[in-house]
């Protein structure tokens, strides 16, 4: 058996960086070694509660530091339209089994990659505050990072704007860290996960499955689809866990490795992840930016994933 | 049968010299002028290209000078696809018709009032020259009746990651433009990265007559850097905005709201097309060109050619 790969998975939960965290945790090829919150999708509050509510739910115990509560740079957006109050409506949640360790998400993700005997591969699913405070801290940790496996930006379109995904618009300045470290990056971005689409008769599937993940997992992808519904997508894009589905089944993935730029100015374009696609930078890549996915085989992945849980 | 009138404001420009090849055979086009702008090469050699094609083509709508620069920027060229002289470096001989004078803002204006409101005009360059009239005869806009221009991506950029050259080139003309209110059509990147040419096709055009083996030639010079950026052949990108008004049918789009970024560090001159996201642009402005009949417009590129 493969040793796993020791990740830290950082989030704004959010119902889809929920289900990108059921994935990690039912995998046999990942070992949870921190998990970080992040203010996006929901202000911090609300996002370490429901990353804390999760955790217990899916039986992570793995140490749990808070984020800042704003970005580095830019005003705070959240979208409440898209995950409710709490920034995880839906299903009713275990109440917090444990509480954060008391290090805040950067010093953390350090101690962590720190005292890890090998690089350690961060999963960041939301806007990329913390991950950009670590590199901007300690830059001579950036050997010891295997990987980022983000889900962020969208190489031809946006979504909270026309040109802009959410994850990199929230935090413009922290993605622009992120992209110009020379870390590996695998970009899931809006080109791949608008086409991670879940429908009706798989979260009938993922709840067939019958144990309490399932019936959560379900109900989440169930509140995630009335809203995409209702917005005119065809189902529900399961943005987050394109990220992790990266790193433990890659192979139904296409990637294309491009050298990406992130506008920070712009009347339109702040937050725009700039893909080099016809090459006329000159520019090496520097990072895998997947676009397409088995649309079928991620469904399987999910409910294999429910069924690892009691 | 009515004739559309038109007007074609260029760059010539390779793909812009197929471009008026094409529009003088089509008998559907009343052709009210012509005016250059500078873009792939400078001003002075699209106004002499554009009245030497006129001429080799052997029409006779007169040509007028237009901007020698960006509204705000430096010029900026594109050799490496058009060649020194903008033709792939093949020579024509010079038109010994009279050399206008009119500023292409004025010579637009006039033509559309002649129409009536029913102008046509097609712009294949950057849109300095189109801004330049709209700014300066205010009543200009309502009588065009749309304008297809051939600029912009909804998605990807060939002149940056972000923008396509002609929007790129002159980003403000190009946002004046596009909030003008007058009906526009975009074939941009999204659609004529799909029209491409391929060398096999450009030697059998070349095989139909003189006027058609010039194109071939000329297109020679852009080929190789077509491939290396992973297109093999000619992108018919300024012949399809001609196309478009009488071929409705080869093309497929989508209404949608597109706003020009003119100050984005690394985005300036991006199309932001409202296509897919969460309808944030309150206004639909462009009908935003995303496929094309590829092998039926090779056939009618031919069948028109077929007519020199």
């Amino acid at each position: 058996m493969m040793k796993p790969i020791p990740i830290i998975l950082d989030g704004d939960p959010g119902h889809d960086d929920a289900i990108a965290w059921v994935l990690a945790k039912s995998s046999p090829l990942l070992d949870i070694r921190a998990v970080t919150s992040v203010c996006g999708n929901q202000t911090i509050e609300k996002t370490t509660y429901n990353a804390l509510r999760i955790c217990t739910l899916i039986g992570c115990r793995a140490p749990l530091g808070v984020g800042r509560p704003r970005p580095l740079v830019a005003q705070p957006i959240i979208a409440p339209t898209v995950h409710g109050k709490s920034g995880l409506d839906g299903p009713v949640l275990p109440e917090p089994a444990f509480e954060p360790c008391g290090l805040d998400a950067p010093a953390l993700m350090e101690k962590v990659i720190e005292e890890s005997d090998e690089p350690v591969t961060l999963v960041p699913t939301g806007p990329l505050t913390n991950v950009a405070a670590l590199l901007l801290n300690r830059p001579d940790l950036k050997p010891r990072i295997a990987r980022i496996s983000l889900m962020g930006g969208g190489i031809a379109y946006g979504n909270w704007t026309p040109a802009a995904e959410f994850n990199i618009l929230v935090d413009p300045e922290a993605a622009k860290v992120v992209f110009e470290s020379g870390i590996p990056l695998t970009m899931a971005g809006l080109d791949v996960t608008e086409k991670a689409l879940v429908f009706p008769e798989d979260f009938e599937r993922v709840r067939a499955v019958g144990n309490r993940v399932a019936q959560v997992v379900a109900d989440w992808l169930e509140f995630f689809y009335g809203f995409h519904r209702s917005l005119g997508y065809p189902g529900a894009p399961v943005h987050d866990a394109v990220a992790v589905a990266a790193l433990i089944r890659p192979e139904i993935l296409t990637t294309k490795d491009l050298y990406v730029a992130i506008e920070t100015e712009g009347d339109y374009c702040k937050g725009t992840t700039v893909g080099d696609m016809y090459g006329v930078t000159g520019k090496a890549p520097n990072a895998t930016c997947i676009l397409d996915i088995d649309r079928k085989a991620f469904v399987d992945l999910l409910v294999e994933a429910v069924k690892q849980y009691d | 049968m009515t004739k559309i009138p038109v007007w074609l404001d260029c760059d010539p420009g390779v793909d812009d010299a197929m471009a008026l090849a094409l529009l003088l055979k089509c008998p559907e086009y009343q052709l009210m002028g012509v005016s250059a702008v500078a873009g792939n090469v400078e001003e002075e050699k699209t106004f002499s290209n554009a009245r030497n094609l006129m001429h080799f083509f052997g029409g006779t709508a007169p040509v007028y000078p237009g901007a020698k620069k960006p509204l705000f920027r430096e010029p900026r060229t594109a050799y490496f696809v058009h060649g020194e002289n903008g033709l792939g470096n093949v020579t024509l001989p010079e038109s010994p018709q009279k050399v206008q004078t009119l500023p292409a803002p004025d010579a637009i204006y006039e033509a559309a009032k002649a129409a009536d409101g029913e102008l046509v005009l097609i712009a294949i360059g950057p849109l300095t020259n189109v801004a330049l009239a709209l700014m300066k005869h205010g009543s200009l806009g309502k009588l065009i009746k749309q304008i297809v221009l051939m600029g912009g991506s909804a998605s990807y950029g060939n002149a940056t990651p972000a923008a396509e050259a002609n929007i790129f080139c002159d980003p403000e003309a190009a946002s004046l433009v596009f909030q003008s209110g007058i009906p526009i059509v975009m074939c941009g990147l999204d659609m004529t990265l799909k029209a491409i040419m391929s060398p096999r096709e450009l030697d059998a055009m070349a095989a139909l007559n003189p006027t058609a083996r010039f194109l071939r030639d000329a297109a020679q010079h852009g080929l190789a850097y077509s491939k290396a950026h992973g297109f093999d052949g000619m992108a018919l990108h300024d012949p399809t905005a001609v196309l478009y008004p009488l071929y409705p049918q080869l093309f497929s789009g989508e209404e949608a709201g597109v706003a020009v970024e003119t100050k984005g560090s690394v985005t300036y001159g991006k199309t932001v097309t409202d296509l897919y996201s969460d309808k944030q642009f309150p206004f639909k402005n462009a009908l935003v060109m995303l496929d094309v009949n590829r092998e039926g417009l090779i056939a009618v590129v031919m069948d028109i050619l077929n007519r020199y």
